[in-house]
């Protein structure tokens, strides 16, 4: 016996025949299907392995909180693991695996865990490998070694190694009113808030919405179910200010009612459309929230409770119902509630035998009667189900007398029966309640946790309410016809065998946590729910407990000897079901990454220009030309700019126009120097510091017009200033009539720099001289580069005749190629990144790498800087004892006496092979200078200037890197200056 | 006078894209506006700084944030407190301003090069952006004639709604290139066409 | 978290940087008091309640704003330009 299709009924349509293969063998399944119904409908129960003693498992429900029969789904050469096979639409030519069983899953080697039982109780991890070692088979070390072995058999599915190519999609959205759930109280509120004139969005996980009335018996208003439920759904369809959201998961419920939401696009086809993204990610912004999420069915834990076979009642009436399957031929319905009654008599009316109703209860309502004689089959009340057996399937159980929580001793009856349809009572699903709400609170009638009082603007509907019956979720206007069961569920979770050594009871199906497990985490004193969670992990596996807490919680309660209601529950977070990685990510991730790219950059491509990502930047770091190495490349640049001339794109500098009539006054308040008496068309270096005297920023200000001044600032700081000066004026000084924005995308720029740079703009420059007299250092003239308007700085990052070379972004290619073509006499070479490094390492330049927010003006020698004559930002900090210490770490230049690379990070220490425990300072950077011939560094060390002429060493283990270094001045080359001013 | 080379220029591909069976509900064109000007007042110069605009665009807008006004070739809208931006057809209008705006109103910053300007109209116009941007594109929150100042990760943007379905959008740049990908991506399950 | 911008209208969180305590009084420039400009640049007062911060709607407008947010629930009692209430 097994399940099977049956003969007719179901909501699948049966005219339409999909193929997919199960661990490679092929079935097929109809549309409307799930993988579960379609394995179920091809006689398969056994899906797959349990946790941890690889037990035999199938289907346990029809929804989201499956917690066994989880498969992987394999679509081209990615694989995802874990996927409830509930939660899967079948399509033609899906392909799923089996998990956590080798070599299959019939036959599987782990099994074996199952007879090492009490090995693997709660708390053996920590117990056996956890702390020093105790004797051979204890403590840490031996974990090193089990590790693997333990890695390979516990767990789950395995993920892909590939790439994920799949693409993915944010949307924000905004409505009055979001109803979360699709069942009857969900349909209603949405046609209730459409009404209204609202802006309402529906949300449903499951691809078609109606919740349970897809599989429910009601009639309403004198109609089936499902006609009523396709009407209003055309109705709603129809209206232009409702938005229908099947196959999302509302997941989360953040601050100002916003929640997050997937939508699982086209997991459902074999193929994406064009532009379609997988899973779209909804962050949604609701004025009200509806939550109609329903309830789930619990279990009762009672020994050899996970065969496959045994599952929940309303799973049973559903895959009978919508799918047309039934889970078994002879089913036993075992009960402690009216609801399995139901359910009863749908799977006989699909066409199986139920063979007997067993309820804990001694007595139930005049209707559960009445619906079980039209079931047909004994009843059999005050009696538990004790004890099951069946090898791959359930084929026995075994019942017992059952009173007062108590199995009566004697009286023993066995029925065959290859499906155990299983009703503990329900729970509303209250997690996105409790994300967004106080402690859930017991209700001892309902024995359920109710949903909170809301922190936030949501209302309840529906069973999540506790309104259990589909009248009480449609409200008084609409006339339902439904048997009037008592719900009534007898307050019994869990049917404890009376001494003698019986089958394991689960609580949680997916992580193995049997009732024992429980009962020995209150022995060993876990008896917080919050400490039972963690030691157990009860409700930890990826179904997050849907089904398993509440009678987790029931057992420690009776353990602890205390009411459900003060042993509490854990606070359900966010995610209520898994969130796909790639969804979160998004645009954020490969294709569509944002980034910026200069006015050049298709030049520097074409050119061979090896890229290089500074921030959001992508610059050249070298132009390569055949078989040349980084360090070749870089060393032929920079040797190129000291002999003739080179060109490099410097547009990403940060600049910020400072306008206004105060802009001179707040120059002088950011920046260590005086800016107030810089002339109109001259440049000046400057510095910035924070508050507490600490350098923070450096660069050149041009003045433009009186009132009107070009803020240049290092690339990768350029937002960080312009916040900074933002917040001055804003917060500090909103006096000052100054205005700051952003046009680095303004401007593209160029340097030209060598001995032969002012040659180059001499031949390619009109509407200006650029000789001494009329551009002399630090001056600034306006001009045309091949009819572009260019604003030119003389002013030196290389410590050559240098020039930066401005104009307008979109004239940027073009100014560039008129500089490289009039450059061509002279040989002009393009540099990047690497060869600028070189080029201000020799000259002593500081950067980010120097200014690194821990170093002070005079640590990096620019005391020269400090104005005494007015207050700037940092000046009242500045002198701080601390920071004027004789052994701070200070800039200073290093020479490798061994001729060998030197490395940023890489320590300095005074005696040779010393660890860098025994450091004076680090490299802060490094090259290969061509002027000097030598491997140089910059960096910081105690006492700075004081140790120049001292031996010193390099001490850098992780490279292996150890040597003897000179401690010299940081102006390697030209300490005059005298080639820039020439 | 050089001609201004635009970042999307190498990625710019005429035509219709993207889901041909949807149609084209999206058209997507880069506007290439020969100025881009942002006016900012000093404080309590707000109103004064408004009749200037008026003067230079014939514009009168409202006190109200984020209020603008858009014809054919020109547009102007407010974007952040006391800055508005003047966007025409036409180069060197920022020259036209300067004129008119005197230190004590507040200044002019010429940012014709350094934002790049995409139209997006359509029937899917909002949906698409509302993959983008994590604003209400409904036509009560979002009037014809307004702005708003947003961003897309780092890729600040300001965008302002022109007709009941096409929106102008200024993005820095040095990122109008890889924005221009993600929004043609935005918009290819809808099919698009680019002008 | 929403904060509702005087000049955008409500804002998501991740459209705003925080820019620090706005209890802080930025001492006289001139001032050499060390034990004042300690306080200003160091000490905050860890508020369990209503706390008064700056906030820059850095992805929108750039506005500098002064919010009073309640560190217990997030719950925003009120946001105003700082360009008007600072000092």
């Amino acid at each position: 016996m097994s399940p099977r299709r049956a003969h007719n009924g179901g909501r699948i349509d049966r005219s339409t025949t999909l193929r997919f293969t199960f661990d490679g063998t092929a079935m097929t399944g109809h549309a409307g299907d799930t993988l579960a119904s379609a394995l179920l409908a091809n006689g398969i129960s056994l899906i797959g392995r349990s946790f941890k003693y690889h037990r035999p498992r199938g289907v346990f429900s029809a929804g989201i909180d499956e917690p066994n029969a989880l498969v992987t789904v394999i679509k081209g050469n990615l694989r995802e693991p874990n996927v409830p096979a509930t939660q899967i639409e079948l399509y033609d030519g899906l392909t799923v695996e089996s998990q956590n069983r080798f070599p299959s899953l019939a036959f599987d080697i782990g099994a074996a865990n199952g007879l090492a039982g009490n090995l693997f109780a709660a708390g053996f991890y920590y117990k056996t490998f956890m702390g020093p070692v105790a004797g051979p088979l204890k403590g840490t070390r031996f974990w090193m070694f089990c590790e693997h072995f333990i890695r390979r058999a516990a767990g789950l599915g395995r993920a892909g190694h590939e790439p994920d190519t799949d693409r993915y999609e944010k949307m924000y959205g905004f409505c009055d009113v979001l109803v979360v759930g699709s069942g009857p109280a969900g349909l209603t509120a949405a046609r209730d808030a459409a009404a209204d004139g609202k802006k309402v969005f529906l949300a449903e996980q499951e691809p078609e919405l109606g919740g349970t009335l897809r599989w429910k018996s009601a009639a309403i208003d004198g109609r089936p179910a499902d006609d009523w439920v396709a009407s209003t759904l055309a109705e709603l369809a129809a209206l232009p200010n409702v938005t229908l959201l099947p196959r999302t998961t509302v997941w989360g419920y953040y601050d100002d009612n916003a929640l997050g939401a997937l939508e699982r696009v086209c997991d459902h086809k074999a193929h994406a459309a064009i532009g379609e993204p997988r899973h779209r990610h909804w962050t949604i912004r609701a004025k009200d929230v509806v939550l109609a999420t329903g309830a789930f069915e619990r279990p009762i834990v009672f020994p050899g409770n996970d065969r496959p076979g045994i599952m929940l009642a309303s799973a049973a009436a559903r895959y009978a119902t919508e799918y047309g399957v039934l889970p078994g031929e002879r089913i036993a319905i075992f009960a402690n509630n009216d609801s399995a009654y139901e359910a009863a008599l749908s799977l006989k009316d699909a066409g199986a035998e139920i063979a007997v109703i067993i309820d804990v209860r001694a007595g139930v309502s005049v209707a559960a009667r009445e619906l079980a004689r039209e079931a047909g089959g004994e009843l059999l009340l005050g009696y538990a189900v004790t004890n099951t057996s069946g090898a791959r399937r359930l084929r026995e159980i075994e019942v017992q007398p059952f009173a007062d929580g108590k199995i009566r001793e004697g009286g023993t009856r066995a029925f065959v029966v290859d499906c155990l349809a299983v009703s503990g009572g329900w729970s509303p699903a209250i997690h996105l309640a409790s994300q967004a709400g106080h402690a859930p609170q017991w209700d001892e009638a309902l024995q359920a946790f109710l949903p909170p009082a809301p922190t936030q603007r949501w209302t309840g509907a529906g069973a999540f309410t506790g309104a259990f019956s589909t009248a009480a979720a449609l409200g008084d206007d609409i006339a339902v016809n439904e048997p009037e069961i008592e719900y009534d569920p007898a307050p019994v979770f869990e049917i404890r065998p009376s001494g003698r050594k019986s089958a394991k009871a689960f609580v949680d199906l997916q992580h193995d946590v049997t009732a024992s497990d429980i009962r020995l985490a209150h022995r060993e004193g876990f008896r917080s729910v919050e400490h039972l969670k963690r030691y157990t992990t009860l409700g930890m596996a990826t179904d997050q407990g849907k089904s398993s807490n509440v009678p987790g919680l029931a057992i420690m309660a009776a353990a602890r000897g205390l009411p459900i209601s003060q042993v509490g529950t854990t606070r359900f977070r966010p995610p209520f079901s898994g969130v796909s990685l790639g969804a979160l990510a998004a645009d954020r991730h490969g294709h569509f990454k944002p980034e910026r790219l200069t006015p050049m950059h298709d030049w520097h491509v074409a050119r061979g220009a090896k890229m290089y990502a500074a921030g959001l930047w992508h610059r050249p770091m070298i132009y390569g030309t055949g078989g040349e190495t980084v360090e070749q490349a870089y060393v032929r640049e920079a040797r190129a700019v000291r002999e003739t001339v080179g060109i490099v794109d410097v547009s990403t500098l940060g600049k910020i126009a400072v306008q206004g009539p105060d802009a001179a006054e707040f120059l002088d308040r950011v920046y260590t120097n005086m800016f107030s008496t810089l002339p109109v068309n001259k440049a000046r270096y400057g510095l910035m510091l924070r508050e507490e005297g600490i350098a923070f920023d450096d660069g050149t200000t041009w003045r433009l017009g009186e009132h009107d001044f070009l803020m240049t600032t290092t690339t990768a700081n350029a937002g960080k200033v312009m916040q900074h000066l933002e917040y001055y004026l804003d917060c500090v000084w909103p006096e000052l009539r100054v205005h700051v924005t952003s046009v680095t995308d303004q401007w593209a720029g160029a340097a030209v720099a060598g001995p032969n740079a002012r040659h180059v703009l001499e031949s390619c420059v009109d509407g200006t001289r650029v000789d001494n007299d009329a551009l002399p250092f630090m001056g600034i003239v306006r001009g045309e580069i091949g009819g572009a308007p260019v604003t030119i700085c003389r002013l030196s990052f290389s410590g050559e005749l240098a020039y930066e070379v401005y104009c307008g972004a979109g004239h940027g290619q073009h100014v560039w190629d008129a500089l490289m073509a009039a450059g061509r006499t002279f040989e002009i070479v393009p540099y990047g990144l690497e060869a600028l490094g070189t080029l201000r390492i020799e000259k002593g330049h500081v950067t980010g790498a120097e200014i690194d927010g821990r170093t002070s003006p005079r640590d990096l020698y620019l005391d020269w800087m400090l104005s005494k004559k007015k207050p700037y930002v940092g000046s009242a900090m500045v002198d701080r004892e601390g920071l004027l210490a004789a052994d701070r770490i200070r800039l200073v230049g290093i020479v490798a006496l061994d001729d060998r690379p030197l490395n940023g990070g890489a320590h300095i220490v005074e005696r040779l092979g010393e660890e860098p425990r025994g450091s004076i300072g680090h490299i802060t950077a490094f090259c290969f200078s061509p002027a000097l011939g030598k491997y140089i560094a910059l960096a910081i060390v105690k006492g700075g200037k004081a140790r120049h002429g001292q031996r010193a060493y390099v001490s850098d283990p992780v490279r292996n890197r150890f040597g003897p270094v000179e401690i010299v001045s940081h102006h390697f080359f030209d300490p005059e200056g005298s080639r820039m001013h020439g | 006078m050089a001609d201004i080379v635009s970042p999307l220029e190498p990625v710019y591909r005429r035509g219709a894209h993207g889901d041909r069976d949807g149609g084209s509900a999206v058209t997507l064109c880069e506007t290439r506006p020969g100025s881009i000007v942002q006016l900012a007042a000093w404080p309590g110069r707000e109103d004064a700084m408004r009749a200037a605009i008026r003067d230079a665009t014939g514009f009168s807008l409202a006190q109200a944030p984020g209020t603008g006004h858009a014809e054919e070739n020109r547009s102007a809208f407010g974007f952040a407190p006391g800055r508005w931006l003047v966007v025409d057809q036409i180069e060197g209008i920022g020259e036209t301003l300067r004129e008119k705006i005197g230190t004590d109103l507040g200044t002019v910053c010429d940012l014709s090069h350094g934002r790049t300007a995409i139209s997006i109209e359509g029937e899917k116009a909002e949906r698409v952006l509302s993959k983008l941007f994590a604003l209400d594109f409904a036509i009560d929150a979002f009037p014809v004639g307004q702005a708003k100042s947003t961003a897309h990760h780092d890729v600040f943007t300001l965008l302002q709604r022109t007709g009941a379905d096409r929106f102008e959008l200024y993005v820095y740049r040095s990122f109008a290139r890889s924005f221009w990908h993600l929004i043609c991506a935005s918009a290819e399950e809808f099919g698009y066409t680019v002008e | 978290m929403l904060i509702a911008c005087p000049y955008c209208g409500p804002r998501d969180l991740s459209e705003f940087t925080y820019q620090g305590d706005a209890n802080r009084t930025r001492p006289n420039p001139m001032s050499n008091d060390q034990s004042a400009w300690n306080a200003y640049v160091y000490e905050r007062v860890n508020t369990a309640g209503d706390h008064r911060e700056f906030w820059q709607h850095s992805g929108g407008c750039r506005a500098h704003l002064v919010v009073i947010r309640s560190t217990l629930t997030h719950e925003i009692k009120s946001v105003a330009f700082a360009r008007e209430t600072a000092k």
